[in-house]
Formats: structure tokens, C-alpha cells, sequence
């Protein structure tokens, strides 16, 4: 396989990161050496899911429970107004 | 001998024949840690207060004769990427830099409910993400046998911690080899558990398939019991698995007579030290003499194990992690225009350059027209890993390998490669990779003084055979020395 080339713009925008240009030019660098490692993989064809079948996962049953209460859960959060969260306009 | 010095089993034995107190054991430790973490720098949070207020109520449950756990009383450090209610939980970085959780872990949960005492929050990488501690957002911490070298990552202040007495144990957790490596950094034994044997509810997610927290001590016993205590069934974790596990501490086995050893010749190859495969290979031969049997085996894919693990763990980490954006919890930007604006920023003020590499990565790897080209061809790496390891267990009861290629490197001196930094994780992603218990243990000290790690692996769910095996090693030398409780 030949040699991949990240976007680093178009990969930032999806994750929501942002870089100036001096760092941009820095991680366009070490992105690529770490693409150029990883894409060393062997062919392998596809033989079914990754599953253990004698350690299944086991979902709870779908039920409300008294967890954690709205005062509490919203102490964290970095603005908050008449028990909501606020947030910048999101509606034009 | 210092109370901090001893071992939980030792400090367990003494607490019930009122030859201390929990109340003496706490304040030996934090009169340890007053002395050691202006050099160590282990610990990102201390709870010093609820400490001494916990071990007061041990000692008087002890004095009313009530039957307590054995690990009632012993300190313990938590790594900070593990929620405890009511404590700053910031796995290091500045986007949890004020973050209580409002809910405990499932095993911090089960520590509290043993009794133990809570020194505090231990450093690590930030997110998990490294393996010296150096990218932790707050402070850097240093191995206590040479502060000018790494303790390892990313649960390199839990290693720290135990490894200088600034606690008797410690939890971690394992990504890659982020508790296994730390400890044959600084001289202690720790075990990666198997997938799905310890809750990860309340564990701070980093690759959900690969996560799992795991004990540390300086003693195959001490961390026999912190299993003991952690792991089990726990509904809040779907892929917890439904078993009954035993009681691992009381039954320990020092005998290796008819145990197999597999030495699979791919992990002595080229870039591991010469003198690290010799310690890990005079550490086997101890247990031949003593009547295991040794035998050549091959896990062919290794060389390709280290590609898949950063491609399967950034992936799901760039999933894990773009929950942090600015609106419930954690850090938000001080100034934005508009709602994209904020999580902008606030992502990119808030991760430091690792995380920052690791979702760039992920996100390119699951990104339109590379999924298959990446993220898939990992996913069938994986699966081939774990029948090559199935394979390899039908003729071998354990494998044991070196923990790292080398011993503990300088503080700066692999941070700004990446790629270097990562080529470390050669002996310990496997282990995550195929889902399989392993343990560190310490096999002597190097040349430059550093203590050297062997790492047993076994098949899933196999942490008795691990735990007997590496108890008769630790039998056979004596006793690991290898801590810098001393220093």
C-alpha cells in the first residue's frame, strides 16, 4: 500500500480541533510518521466478528432508577441558569 | 522498619493483632509522602483529612471485634482517571481540571466498601494517553529510584506512589500496558486484568475494549488481595462478565512444579535490551530449576500488534472523547462567538498535544474511505492475535516475556517522538489486544540501577495461575526488594 496523506485541515474540522500554523505544520509532521507506522498492516481477509461467545456482554434491563440527582449532576456543568445548562444561541 | 514499608498482608496482620493502629499506618504514610512528593510528585489530589478520619473508624471497628476485610485500614491511592464521589477526578488534564464526579467507580466502590483508607488521586497521562506521566496537565512525576527518569504511564503515580511507600497499594488501569509498565518502571508488581473481570463503570473512558483497572503492590500477595476486592459481575458494565471469582490471596500457591512456560521468541528479538531478555531469562530459568518446564513459541503477528493497538485505541478514543465539549462539565472556553466557536476551543484549549495526536489519528482512521483501508484491517489483526495467543496457550500454561524493551528512560527524553515513545508499548498491547490477563513482576536491577520487569501473560480469566506462578518466583528470590520504600 502506498504511503496515505492526512488532511490534517479536514481531519481537524471532523474532530472539532483547531490548530495555528505553526502547530498545524508541527503535527502535519508527526501525523504522517505515525500514519506511515500503523499502515503497515498484513492482508487478512474478513472471517467474521470479534465475539467470545463465553463471555457475552449482558445489558441491564431498561429501567429508571433514583441515580444522581439534577442539583448534583448540574454542579459541574461551567454555566447554569434556573436549574438548566446555558449554552451560546443555537437557533438563528 | 516504617510502617509505610510494610506490605498490606504484613500491615493486615499487625492491624488485627493491635500491633498499630489504622490510625499509625495512615500517618506513617502521609509523614512519608511529606518527605517523598516534592521529589516524587505521585499525587494530583491528597484527602489526607478523610483518610485519618477513615482509618479512626477502623480502629474503632477493630476495637469493638468486628470482622473486618483484610484490607480494612491499608492505604490506598486511586489514579485520577477513576470517579470518586465528592473528590477532584481530572485524569490530569485541563479539561477536567475541576470535574467531581456526583458517583463512585464500581471499584473504587469496592474499596471503600473493604474499608480501605484513601490516601488521594494519582498522577498520570493525561487521558491515559503516554507512558512516562510527562503528559499529565499538571505536574510531572518522577521514578523514586532516580528522580531524573520517568516512573512510566500512564498510571505512573500509582506506581510511584507504591514504589516510594507514599502508599501500601494502589489502583491503575491498563490501556496498553499502562499499569504494567509503570510497575517494572518502579520496581512493583501489577496486573492488567482480564477484559471484562473488573466493572469499568466510572472508569474515565479512553478505548472502551481495551480499558480495564487493575491492582498494584509490592507484593504478589498484596496484589492478589486488591483483585480480590475489585473484581466481579457489575450490572453497570455490559461487558462485565457473569462469573464467581475465588479469593486469589488465600489461594496462593508457591509451587511451580509441573507449570509450562512458553518463551515466545518473537518478544526477545531485535530492540529489546540485551540485559533486560538476560534478568527475564535467568528469572525463568530459577523456575525450571525449581521444576517448570520451558518451551519455544511463536506469536507470528506480533510485529504488527503495536499498528493495530493505536489504530483500534485512537479510534475509539476520538469516539470516547468527543464527549468533552464544554457543556456539561469540565473546562469552557472564556470567550466565543457562537456554539461551534465554543467547542473549538474549548477542545483545543482544553487536550493537550498527545490527546490531541491520538483523536487526530482515530478520526482519520474512521473517516470516509480509510475505514477499511485502517480501522477494519485492525479489527482482523486483532482477532488473528487472539487465536495465535489460543493457540499458543493449548501447549503452555503461561508465557512470560521481558514488560518493556528497556528499563526507565530521562525524564525529556522520548516526549517529542511521539513514534519512539510508542515503539515502548511492544511488550504490553498484545496482552490488551487478544482481551488476556498479565502481571509485571520485578526481576532484578539493571546496570543503571533501574529495576527490570518480567511480564507473565495467561488465557483469559487465568489471573490464579498468574498470581501462583509469580508467587513462586517471589518465594524463590526471597521476597521482592526492588521497591524504593528505602531510599
Amino acid at each position: 500500500m502506498t504511503a496515505m496523506k492526512m488532511d490534517i485541515a479536514h481531519v481537524a474540522k471532523l474532530a472539532k480541533l483547531q490548530f495555528d500554523e505553526q502547530e498545524a505544520q508541527k503535527f502535519e509532521g508527526q501525523m504522517q510518521s505515525i500514519i506511515d507506522m500503523v499502515e503497515n498492516l498484513p492482508p487478512l481477509s474478513d472471517s467474521g466478528a470479534l465475539i467470545d461467545p463465553e463471555n457475552p456482554m449482558i445489558m441491564r434491563e431498561d429501567k429508571v432508577t433514583d441515580h444522581c440527582k439534577r442539583d448534583e449532576l448540574l454542579k459541574n456543568a461551567p454555566q447554569v441558569q434556573a436549574g438548566c445548562v446555558v449554552v451560546p444561541k443555537v437557533v438563528e | 522498619m516504617e510502617l509505610y514499608q510494610k506490605t498490606a498482608a504484613e500491615l493486615s496482620k499487625m492491624l488485627r493483632n493491635k500491633e498499630c493502629s489504622a490510625v499509625e499506618v495512615t500517618k506513617s504514610v502521609f509523614d512519608r509522602i511529606r518527605q517523598k512528593e516534592d521529589t516524587v510528585g505521585a499525587y494530583v489530589t491528597l484527602t489526607e483529612d478523610k483518610a485519618l478520619e477513615k482509618a479512626g473508624e477502623v480502629d474503632q471497628k477493630l476495637a469493638a471485634g468486628e470482622e473486618l476485610s483484610p484490607l480494612a485500614g491499608i492505604p490506598v491511592g486511586v489514579k485520577d482517571n477513576i470517579c470518586t464521589q465528592g473528590i477532584l477526578t481530572s485524569c490530569a488534564s485541563k479539561m477536567l481540571y475541576n470535574f467531581v464526579p456526583p458517583y463512585n467507580a464500581t471499584a473504587y466502590d469496592k474499596l471503600l466498601k473493604q474499608d480501605m483508607v484513601i490516601t488521594g488521586k494519582c498522577n498520570m497521562d493525561e487521558f491515559a494517553m503516554g507512558s512516562s506521566t510527562e503528559t499529565s496537565y499538571f505536574k510531572k512525576t518522577a521514578n523514586p529510584h532516580d528522580p531524573s527518569r520517568v516512573p512510566g504511564g500512564s498510571s505512573g503515580g500509582s506506581a510511584a506512589a507504591v514504589s516510594a511507600g507514599e502508599a501500601i497499594v494502589a489502583l491503575g488501569s491498563d490501556t496498553g500496558g499502562s499499569i504494567r509498565q509503570p510497575a517494572g518502571f518502579c520496581g512493583i508488581v501489577g496486573l492488567k486484568p482480564t477484559y471484562g473481570s473488573v466493572s469499568r463503570y466510572g472508569l474515565v473512558a479512553f478505548a472502551s475494549s481495551l480499558d480495564q483497572i487493575g491492582p498494584m503492590g509490592k507484593s504478589v500477595a498484596d496484589t492478589a488481595m486488591l483483585y480480590t476486592a475489585i473484581c466481579g459481575r457489575d450490572p453497570m458494565d455490559a461487558t462485565s462478565a457473569a462469573r464467581e471469582y475465588p479469593d486469589f490471596y488465600q489461594n496462593l500457591n508457591s509451587n511451580v512444579k509441573g507449570l509450562t512456560i512458553g518463551i515466545p521468541k518473537e518478544y526477545f528479538g531485535e530492540g529489546i535490551e540485551p540485559e533486560v531478555k538476560q534478568m527475564v531469562m535467568d528469572a525463568v530459568k530459577l523456575l525450571e530449576q525449581n521444576g517448570a518446564t520451558v518451551k519455544e513459541i511463536s506469536l507470528p503477528s506480533t510485529g504488527y500488534a503495536l499498528n493495530a493497538y493505536y489504530i483500534i485505541a485512537s479510534a475509539e478514543a476520538s469516539s470516547n472523547l468527543a464527549r468533552y465539549d464544554g457543556v456539561k462539565y469540565g473546562y469552557r472556553t472564556s470567550e466565543y462567538t457562537s456554539l461551534e466557536d465554543m467547542y473549538l476551543k474549548t477542545r483545543s484549549e482544553g487536550f493537550g498535544d498527545e490527546v490531541k495526536r491520538r483523536i487526530m489519528l482515530g478520526t482519520f482512521v474512521l473517516s470516509s474511505g480509510y475505514y477499511d483501508a485502517y480501522y477494519k484491517r485492525a479489527k482482523l489483526l486483532q482477532k488473528q492475535i487472539a487465536a495465535e495467543f489460543a493457540a499458543a496457550f493449548e501447549g503452555c500454561d503461561v508465557i512470560a516475556t521481558p514488560t518493556t524493551p528497556y528499563s526507565a528512560f530521562k525524564l525529556g527524553e522520548n516526549i517529542d517522538d511521539p513514534l519512539k515513545m510508542y515503539a515502548g508499548d511492544i511488550c504490553t498491547v498484545t496482552v490488551n489486544i487478544a482481551g488476556l490477563p498479565a502481571m509485571s513482576l520485578p526481576c532484578g536491577m539493571d546496570s543503571k540501577g533501574m529495576p527490570v520487569g518480567m511480564q507473565l501473560i495467561g488465557p483469559k480469566f487465568s489471573e490464579q495461575t498468574l498470581f501462583d506462578a509469580a508467587f513462586g518466583y517471589e518465594s524463590l528470590v526471597g521476597g521482592f526488594t526492588t521497591s524504593a520504600v528505602e531510599k
